[in-house]
């Protein structure tokens, strides 16, 4: 059985991978704008497409508070634990 | 350690757009000859970089009636809507504004951008939604901030995906405020709005609609894409604005429900500045009553949106929108070859619009070029002639 643990982990990949072709093996602990450089624009696409990935909707509040993929993943599983589908 | 440390990626990024010649950003205008000639750099140049699709800013009429009321009322109300600021041209303004849709309630604003701010932070409260288009302009987006709405952002243009959100909602996507714009001003392009008007009823959502580059360009009587579209009776909400068709500054919120009053008690946008002045009131009715009345108006610059998109097609540029309507954005393969392309323009005499990321959609490098009405036949030759120029020399 698939844990949230690893379908987020997964999601996130599948994403980036979508979402973000140009980068290759992306740093889950870097920032992803003033490290990875991704602007606005782009960290909305990413996250459109995670939300896509797991059907589950992500406000926008939530990416104000976070900066790495990883902080990300933590919120998207109290997302999905708060409601699980 | 500054203050002003955080900004130093804007700083690199207005330094890549070269420090010699005209700046591109914030262009400095020296004078206005026509609603479709100026200087700049002490040269006489056309003016395709504005949003004066109409051409209504230097009307006589409109003009006259500024003049008229500063004269008699003076440079400004010094005052809120919620004091001293209400005379009766802005409840008159207000009450033509809704009129010209059928509607019960029409408010006025002081700007466009506190027009969205206050309508999309105001109806959206703590418990309900806001179900933003992601190329939002930047007053839906901040109008969702400062507002305590839950916003979710659903794909641009995508009726689909929108759907899939508010399927997530379940019965809560019945307190969920979908914002979409007539036209997108940076790409040019236009919703589809009968699909989303379907999505938005089979969840019982309402919906939003900002016509500030819409409003005067598109209907019978220029209300905007929804009066084109014949779905008016659909929308719940109508934001535009005054400073685009209809050549002033300040903005509006209408709708076929009476409780847009109660935004007047509510509504921080609103309350908590300054009312237009009345100068600007005077003009935007004088507008009004010829935008309504401006089916020439509409023809003239139809003719020359139909005749710039067709040139620009046939030299291969690759644009925003395959609907023509009066943003034309040429997408350009780098912030280079965009650059090279607006200066080159300017050298032959044409101001447009130079936009590059983060100010954009996907990270497209753009140039906009706007039409109106004011612009003659030989105008238009001379854009189209200066593009063909730019072509061969590529």
């Amino acid at each position: 059985m698939t844990t949230h643990n690893d379908r987020v982990d997964q999601a996130i990949r599948n994403a980036v991978e979508t979402a973000l072709p140009q980068i290759n093996g992306i740093d889950f602990d870097a920032a992803l704008t003033s490290d990875v450089g991704l602007d606005s624009v782009q960290v909305m696409d990413l996250v459109m497409e995670i939300e896509d990935e797991l059907d589950i909707s992500v406000p926008v509040e939530v990416l104000a508070e976070v900066q790495t993929l990883n902080q990300l993943g933590e919120r998207l599983r109290s997302m999905i634990k708060d409601n699980p589908r | 350690m500054s203050l002003f440390d955080k900004f130093s990626h804007l700083a690199a990024a207005r330094a890549g757009l070269g420090a010699e010649g005209t700046p591109p950003v914030a262009t400095p205008i020296e004078d206005i000859i026509s609603a479709a000639e100026g200087v700049i750099d002490g040269k006489r140049v056309i003016l395709a970089g504005t949003n004066n699709y109409l051409g209504l800013t230097l009307d006589p009429d409109v003009v006259d009636s500024a003049k008229k009321a500063l004269e008699h009322f003076g440079t400004g109300t010094t005052g809120s809507r919620m004091a001293n600021g209400s005379y009766n041209a802005h409840g008159a303004l207000e009450q033509e504004i809704s009129a010209a849709f059928g509607w019960p309630s029409a408010m006025v604003f002081s700007t466009g951008y506190q027009a969205n701010l206050a309508s999309i932070a105001t109806l959206a409260g703590k418990d309900d939604y806001l179900l933003l288009d992601s190329d939002s302009h930047a007053s839906i987006y901040d109008g969702a901030k400062l507002g305590n709405a839950q916003t979710v952002i659903f794909r641009h243009n995508d009726p689909g995906n929108l759907d899939r959100r508010l399927s997530r909602l379940g019965a809560d996507a019945s307190r969920a405020l979908i914002v979409v714009e007539g036209l997108y001003s940076m790409l040019g392009d236009q919703p589809p709005l009968a699909e989303f008007i379907e999505v938005k009823k089979r969840h019982n959502a309402w919906l939003l609609l900002d016509e500030a580059h819409s409003f005067g360009v598109f209907g019978d009587k220029g209300l905007g894409l929804a009066e084109q579209a014949g779905v008016l009776d659909d929308i719940d909400f109508v934001v535009g604005t005054f400073s685009k068709s209809l050549g002033g500054i300040g903005g509006f919120c209408t709708s076929p429900h009476a409780q847009l009053e109660l935004l007047r008690l509510a509504a921080r946008p609103y309350i908590f500045t300054a009312s237009p002045s009345p100068a600007v009131i005077a003009s935007t009715r004088t507008a009004l009553s010829k935008v309504i009345a401006g089916t020439d108006l509409r023809t003239r610059l139809w003719d020359n949106i139909n005749r710039l998109y067709r040139a620009l097609e046939t030299y291969g540029y690759r644009l925003g929108s395959d609907k023509p309507g009066p943003v034309a954005a040429i997408i350009l393969p780098d912030r280079e070859s965009a650059l090279a392309h607006w200066r080159g323009l300017l050298s032959n005499g044409i101001y447009t619009n130079l936009m590059v990321p983060p100010a954009t959609p996907k990270g497209l490098n753009l140039l906009r070029i706007s039409l109106s009405a004011a612009h003659t036949p030989e105008h238009i030759d001379r854009i189209i002639q200066a593009f063909g120029q730019l072509r061969k020399a590529a």
